[in-house]
């Protein structure tokens, strides 16, 4: 009871400061849920991995920025829209993270989690070094017209194109949501989740579902990297910061709670965009992002050992 | 291996860097002081990696020190080689201090927020435009300490490095190596049979960090320059991670062996390739990790205890 009338006061006081912020400043809201569609929707195939797999990809950045570039160079040479690339790279991607899973992921399941830790890293400086190799850091750019879309409402002007980012991440995460409670490769990888014994007893093949697991939250990524491309200019450490974001708004909102990763982006967004509006502490902005995960994961440790 | 010939290897070892600046051009001692100084990053990542730590918060710590020492210089007037033992205790201090929060995280947590706090010292001294300098960094006025001579510059890091494997010998030798081997193995049995974890832990982080610390205050010294994008670069937590790996973990020698395999490879490399030599590190940390996750350390171990089974 205690705790439900804590929610409610945590609640009310949130939805009193947006307000004051939407009356304030709207474009803190706007510019923080566009950043939070974006960073929710490479977070949530993540949050997957780590709820399943049992993973810290800490290659999961790079995986993005690899697609990235595969979209760039698909699209420049048959001269098509990055949009009409999401599904063919998604589908390039879950190959290509599928083979990479079977190849190095796979022979460290059962290894110490230090030895994943690091594997994972140690594929993140590979991906990241090889596109360093190959095309510099030269930054890539698709010049595209509709990007730069804007909307007016009263005196007030910003570009929309963003959402799309936060309509991608709806349908991540219900998608998600669906696809885990029902259907049955879903579940199978639910169970997988939760008890990887007790899943194998039962006749699930465990590899078998990481596998799939791992394939099907690459392609996410890869999806969201060539939806990416679409806004930004790509250069061979573009997907590392996002690495680090990622989890820890899954680190926020606990492992296996994939719709808590959209609120816990949305706290992200809006807090960075609102340090982001002032003059004094626009520079400040990116120390947001670490200090809440360090919070974050300081209380939860906390709350943890009390319990 | 046999005791005497260990200590045959290491007399020659040590005379041989003793004396390498009396033989040896300004180009080899600039890449033995690289190889030095990544060697001794990665005999203190390894010292707390020990009991079961892991740190990715080197180049953190580095940078810390190496700012300390910068404006130690700089800011508080303090003389060149003052400053590098006050930019240990700075990062040995600053380390104790978070200590007291961030030793109770274990594993990935502990890791991500370690990498958190660097990214943090990062930013913070990338806005600190007015008292150091912000992106474009800072420059000792007075220039590089002991007016840039190679064969000063090449003992000043040998003698950080000789702190470094000071330090890691002693915890090998005396009850840090039981205390810490404990936590790693297992923190409840460690603790049933009174080990304070935390006091351990504690310790530990503050010695390692001083003297990563101690070490960023060499580097700086011995280029008069500091800039958050140098001091605080990814290569400072990465090169010496790869190293002690691929040498062997939980030991001194290890880092040393990889230290000293990598150290002369990457300096190949760079001339080789410019742009992306690093791709050869990645590479190589998932090789070791996937095949060798003992490095060539517990290679060697093997290989010599299938001899011994042969010879019986």
């Amino acid at each position: 009871m205690a705790l439900k009338r804590k929610k409610a006061i945590l609640l009310a006081l949130g939805l009193a400061a947006v307000i004051a912020i939407l009356l304030w400043k709207p474009t803190v809201l706007i510019y923080g849920l566009q950043s939070a569609g974006l960073y929710a929707a490479i977070a949530i195939p993540m949050g997957l991995i780590l709820g399943i797999v049992h993973i810290v990809n800490l290659a999961h950045g790079e995986f993005m920025m690899v697609a990235s570039y595969a979209t760039y160079f698909a699209c420049k040479a048959l001269g098509m829209d990055p949009l009409f690339a999401i599904i063919p790279t998604a589908i390039v991607t879950a190959i290509f993270g599928w083979i990479i899973f079977q190849v190095t992921i796979k022979r460290a399941l059962k290894a110490p989690e230090l030895n994943q830790l690091i594997l994972t890293f140690g594929i993140a400086i590979v991906f990241s070094q090889a596109v360093n190799l190959i095309f510099t850091s030269q930054t890539y750019k698709m010049p595209l017209d509709y990007v730069s879309a804007s909307m007016d409402i009263g005196d007030l002007t910003f570009g929309v194109w963003s959402f799309v980012f936060v309509a991608l991440a709806i349908v991540y995460a219900y998608g998600l949501k669906f696809f885990l409670t029902r259907t049955t490769a879903g579940k199978a990888a639910l169970a997988v989740g939760q008890n990887p014994r007790g899943a194998a007893i039962v006749g699930i093949d465990v590899n078998r579902t990481y596998g799939l697991v791992f394939a099907l939250a690459t392609a996410l990524v890869g999806a969201m990297g060539a939806l990416f491309l679409t806004k930004s200019a790509i250069f061979p450490g573009v997907g590392s910061p996002f690495t680090m974001k990622s989890f820890c708004l899954v680190a926020m909102a606990g492992v296996g709670n994939i719709p808590g990763i959209l609120s816990a982006s949305i706290l992200l967004g809006i807090s960075e965009n609102f340090l982001r509006a002032f003059r004094g502490t626009r520079e400040w902005a990116d120390i947001v992002f670490f200090a809440l995960i360090i919070i974050v994961i300081l209380s939860r440790s906390l709350k943890g050992r009390k319990s | 291996m046999n005791r005497t010939l260990a200590r045959t290897l290491t007399a020659v070892a040590v005379a041989f860097a003793v004396t390498l600046p009396a033989f040896a051009g300004d180009y080899p001692l600039q890449v033995a002081r690289n190889v030095m100084l990544y060697m001794a990053l990665a005999i203190t990542w390894d010292m707390l990696l020990r009991s079961g730590q892991i740190s990715f918060g080197i180049a953190g710590l580095f940078g810390l020190g190496a700012y300390a020492s910068i404006l130690g210089v700089v800011r508080g007037g303090m003389p060149g080689w003052l400053s590098i033992p006050f930019a240990g205790i700075f990062a040995g201090l600053a380390a104790f201090l978070i200590g007291f929060l961030i030793l109770r995280l274990r594993h990935t947590y502990f890791s991500i927020v370690t990498l958190a706090l660097g990214e943090i010292f990062r930013i913070i001294v990338h806005n600190m435009k007015d008292f150091a300098g912000g992106p474009e960094g800072i420059v000792v006025p007075q220039g590089i300490i002991f007016g840039g001579k190679s064969s000063s510059l090449y003992f000043l890091t040998l003698s950080g490095l000789a702190v470094a494997l000071a330090a890691s010998y002693w915890f090998e030798k005396s009850r840090f190596r039981f205390a810490l081997t404990a936590v790693r193995n297992n923190e409840i049995s460690a603790k049933s049979s009174g080990v304070d974890i935390f006091r351990w832990l504690l310790v530990t982080f503050a010695i390692t960090s001083a003297i990563q610390g101690m070490l960023g205050g060499i580097f700086v010294m011995s280029y008069g320059f500091a800039s958050p994008d140098t001091v605080f670069s990814a290569d400072f937590t990465l090169l010496p991670l790869a190293m002690a790996l691929l040498g062997g973990i939980h030991s001194t020698v290890g880092p040393i062996l990889g230290g000293l395999l990598l150290g002369l490879v990457a300096e190949w490399l760079k001339l080789q390739i410019p742009y992306g030599h690093l791709v050869v590190y990645g590479i190589m940390i998932i090789i070791v990790i996937l095949f060798m996750p003992q490095g060539l350390l517990g290679l060697v171990r093997k290989l010599s205890r299938k001899d011994d089974r042969r010879a019986v």
